[in-house]
């Protein structure tokens, strides 16, 4: 696209996130601020792990971009849109096939393999900000590993509820020392966090913060001895391929109380499908 | 005259430190094998592009660590280079092709060049703070050499074994025998005890490049050998 650098960032820019990668993948789950730009989409939509996509992405690298696990809804089209136009890089549905995964709030069920780089969306990087709203006192605590008032959090929940009710965004400790948002994704993709052969980086861009965990990395969901992190289960299975072991949506259908259940992430659907068919 | 301006230009050709011929792509280039190395400790990998001008003391440096200086350093950064590998050249070549500002005082270096045997531990290089640990030095060594063991495997009799972040069970790296290797290595795997404040390194052997970030855990297999045989 003419008049724009290659994948939309200006050279300087990008060797500023990219000093702030290698910091972020140096000290596993802290958070580095950078200086996050203007992006032409509002904050919200993924500016964040945009500007990590445009400071990491390759002429020759496949992109695929996922919305809640689904590659058709509007957030994943226009950022893939984006990146056909401004680094007119080639793009996959395909979790298979892609170098570069740009998430909103899921991982994908195919598992990843080495070499592969998962990008995630971050609204809040600050697990702590809902306890906290002091920027300088969470920082303290970070670097003070003053991670108690978290667990104190978790218990308030089985206090009132008998279990742990935090369902999204479930805080994990990487490599037994930084507490760490995993962005609002499901409970149920918190197990996947650990150990995975990809790279995994996320970018808040209102909030200006970076960071990563690097392959093959120990992340750990809080819990506690009586209360064992547990993911969620359904009852039902997915009404298009069967499965009974992905994470599922449930879908309205009509105005007379019917519904469906299906996988959110539809790569992973639709591959299932094929295999059946 | 034409004739000695040809001349002229044959000679300082031989002596022009290389930048990159696509800045753009080039550069996303090597950022991502360095990327890749910083998240798995102890791996090589090759880095392609011209090598700077073979002449003393700078031409240590390599092709590798050249290729990092290109990538990351810009007008933001600060550099701090060891006197073993100072020359005017290499300053006004990195001056003109990236603009980084050169200092004298290693704590408030966002990069450091140096080598293996100038390499010493007193040197007051950044290591961030506990607030904000990102705020250090990152290293960047030309080692004696690079080799690596993929595999962990137990047999290995020299170099350094590493475990942690980026590493699935543990890798073997060796970057050399010298007193200023086992000087570097030994303050490496110190900064377990002040993490998350830490020296990141990133070596560099010829074209050669492996990164040991200030997570890795690291111990001698010499040690774990001699213990071996004590037991």
């Amino acid at each position: 696209m003419d008049g724009y650098n290659f994948a939309y960032l200006d050279e300087q820019t990008k060797r500023m996130i990219r000093r702030a990668l290698l910091k972020g993948v140096a000290i596993p789950g802290y958070q580095v601020p950078f200086g996050g730009r203007e992006m032409p989409m509002p904050y919200g939509w993924g500016t964040g792990g945009v500007q990590l996509t445009a400071s990491i992405l390759g002429a020759y690298d496949i992109l695929k971009v996922i919305d809640q696990g689904a590659d058709d809804t509007t957030n994943a089209v226009s950022i893939r849109h984006f990146f056909q136009r401004v680094a007119g890089v080639e793009t996959t549905t395909a979790t298979t096939a892609a170098d570069v995964i740009q998430t909103r709030h899921r991982i994908p069920e195919t598992p990843l393999r080495s070499g592969q780089i998962l990008v995630f969306q971050v609204p809040i990087p600050e697990p702590l900000r809902f306890i906290e709203p002091s920027e300088q006192e969470t920082r303290l605590m970070h670097a003070l590993e003053e991670y108690g008032v978290m667990h104190v959090k978790l218990y308030e929940d089985i206090a009132r509820y008998g279990h742990i009710a935090t369902t999204y965004a479930y805080p994990v400790k990487v490599d037994g020392r930084y507490v760490m948002d995993p962005s609002p994704i499901p409970k149920f993709d918190n197990p996947k966090l650990d150990g995975n052969p990809a790279l995994m980086l996320f970018g808040a861009g209102r909030e200006k913060r970076l960071y990563a965990i690097p392959p093959y990395t120990r992340v750990e969901s809080l819990d506690f001895e009586d209360h064992p992190f547990e993911v969620q289960s359904w009852e039902h299975t997915c009404a298009l391929c069967g499965s009974d072991h992905s994470y599922l949506d449930e879908v309205i259908t009509d105005d007379k109380g019917g519904r469906m259940f299906v996988c959110s992430d539809t790569d992973y659907c639709q591959t299932r499908r094929g295999e059946v068919a | 005259m034409d004739k000695a301006m040809t001349v002229k230009t044959e000679t300082t050709r031989d002596l022009v430190w290389p930048g990159l011929a696509d800045p753009a792509h080039d550069s996303q280039r090597l950022f991502r094998q360095i990327l890749g190395a910083l998240s798995e400790p102890g791996t090589l990998t090759t880095l392609a592009l011209p090598a700077p001008p073979q002449v003393a003391p700078s031409d240590a440096l390599g092709a590798a660590l050249w290729g990092v200086v290109l990538t990351l350093c810009d007008l933001e950064t600060r550099v701090w280079i060891a006197a073993d590998l100072d020359s005017p050249a290499l300053r006004e070549a990195l001056t003109f092709h990236t603009g980084a500002r050169i200092t004298d005082d290693p704590a408030s270096a966002d990069f450091a060049l140096l080598t293996h045997e100038s390499f010493d531990p007193q040197t007051p290089f950044a290591v961030g703070s506990d607030t904000y640990p990102d705020r250090g030095t990152t290293l960047l060594v030309a080692v004696e050499r690079l080799e690596n063991d993929s595999n962990g495997a137990d047999d290995a009799d020299h170099g350094w074994r590493l475990s942690g972040p980026g590493i699935a069970e543990s890798r073997v790296l060796d970057i050399g025998d010298g007193a200023g290797c086992r000087a570097l290595m030994t303050r490496l795997a110190g900064n377990r005890a002040s993490f998350p404040q830490g020296l990141d390194a990133i070596f560099g052997c010829g074209a050669q490049l492996a990164a040991i970030p200030r997570s890795t855990r690291i111990a001698s297999v010499e040690a774990r050998a001699d213990s071996q045989e004590t037991n």
